[in-house]
């Protein structure tokens, strides 16, 4: 009996430590779920940017490991509904621009007429260097608007099957024509950079306009007008910004994580909009806007009187240096 | 002409040799992304199959 009180006493004095010690943790376990747990979206708004909840896996991916990632969303909503509204004004209207443009000047001519003389404006090389860009780009452009606006504008015409196999080869053909596209990038920058530095010139080139604004009016230039070298600068900023956050992603996660895998895209997404606009003028004001332009990078040559309107200063060194004709004489304008 | 076309041609040669080099230093994302008893296929099929719209697998 006496050993049974003693067992009594020890199992109380247990049962009084046991909850002497054990009531402050009880006390923190005694939450209400309902009432009182994390909302996920209190959770998630918590998340500051960059933050992730994240897991432990075994597989070789560890990016796999990252469960939620809030930044996520707002790289989502970016995609569709930021990115159409940027490319549809950006595309849309420059075309819309462009074609007001057309119907109010109309074709930009040769005001003194075509001479028949030629003059030869770009070399084999350069021409080569320009097609291999262009040609590079247009496909470029054209598969990198499928990854944006595919799903929405082709899909629905052509179907699933029809769309995921021409989706896959643009595909293919954006990731590795991109290598030549930055190889002419780099060979272009180096071959007209010496041709491309601003000066005065193109301060009082773009004060008057260019002189396309209107008829007859001519600002002096060397081998490339403000406007000329403006899209210079545009390719070879525009080109490098493609190429860097497109090496990231044709490398993902090498090494930028996910956030900066984002950040990235986004990059290379606006600044594909803006590059497609940019160039539109460029193809423009090279084809359908200006007589006698697509020359230069069709055969190389030009006609001397278009030369000598649009790059006068240029056709001066041409034939200081002996390589231009001289005698041609800009034909007489009829009095209007 | 000749120009514009031998533009084409560089470019399309260059994008076929990076293919190759890439392809051949590089891991397939099947490989490089998971073990092999994560994969449930063949890289390259799925387990629908090669025809989306058969009912037969």
């Amino acid at each position: 009996m006496p050993s049974s009180l003693s067992n009594l006493r020890a199992l109380t004095a247990a049962m009084v430590l046991l909850f002497v010690f054990a009531h402050p943790a009880a006390a923190q376990l005694s939450f209400k779920p309902t009432a009182e747990a994390v909302q996920e979206d209190k959770l998630l708004n918590a998340l500051k940017e960059g933050d992730k909840i994240s897991g432990r896996i075994s597989i070789p991916d560890v990016n796999a490991a990252n469960l939620i990632q809030p930044a996520g969303r707002d790289w989502r909503d970016f995609h569709r509904s930021k990115l159409p509204i940027i490319g549809g004004v950006a595309i849309i209207g420059m075309f819309a621009l462009l074609a007001i443009f057309l119907m109010v000047r109309g074709r930009i001519r040769v005001d003194h007429g075509f001479s028949g003389t030629k003059i030869l404006r770009f070399a084999s090389f350069e021409r080569f260097t320009h097609w291999l860009t262009a040609s590079c780009f247009i496909i470029l452009a054209l598969s990198g608007l499928n990854i944006s606006f595919g799903r929405k504008l082709i899909l629905p015409l052509f179907g699933a099957d029809a769309f995921s196999a021409m989706s896959t080869y643009a595909k293919y053909a954006h990731d590795f024509l991109a290598f030549p596209f930055m190889f002419g990038l780099v060979v272009m920058f180096l071959i007209w950079i010496k041709d491309n530095i601003p000066g005065k010139l193109d301060v009082l080139w773009i004060k008057q306009g260019g002189g396309i604004l209107a008829n007859g009016m001519h600002p002096p230039a060397k081998r490339f007008n403000a406007g000329q070298k403006g899209i210079f600068w545009m390719v070879i900023v525009g080109g490098v910004l493609m190429s860097v956050s497109g090496w990231f992603l044709l490398f993902p996660y090498i090494p930028a994580n996910v956030t900066t895998m984002q950040l990235l895209t986004v990059i290379h997404a606006v600044i594909a909009m803006l590059f497609i606009a940019g160039i539109m003028a460029h193809i423009y004001i090279g084809t359908v806007g200006m007589e006698g332009a697509f020359d230069a990078m069709g055969t190389g040559e030009v006609d001397l009187n278009w030369a000598k309107e649009h790059h006068s200063l240029w056709v001066e060194e041409e034939q200081a240096k002996g390589q231009a004709p001289s005698g041609t004489t800009p034909r007489a304008v009829p009095a209007e | 002409m000749k120009v514009f076309l031998a533009a084409l041609v560089f470019a399309a040669i260059t994008a076929v040799g990076v293919s190759i080099v890439l392809s051949a230093i590089q891991m397939p994302s099947y490989v490089a992304f998971s073990t092999s008893g994560a994969r449930v296929g063949d890289p390259g099929t799925n387990l629908v199959g090669q025809d989306w719209n058969s009912t037969i697998i």
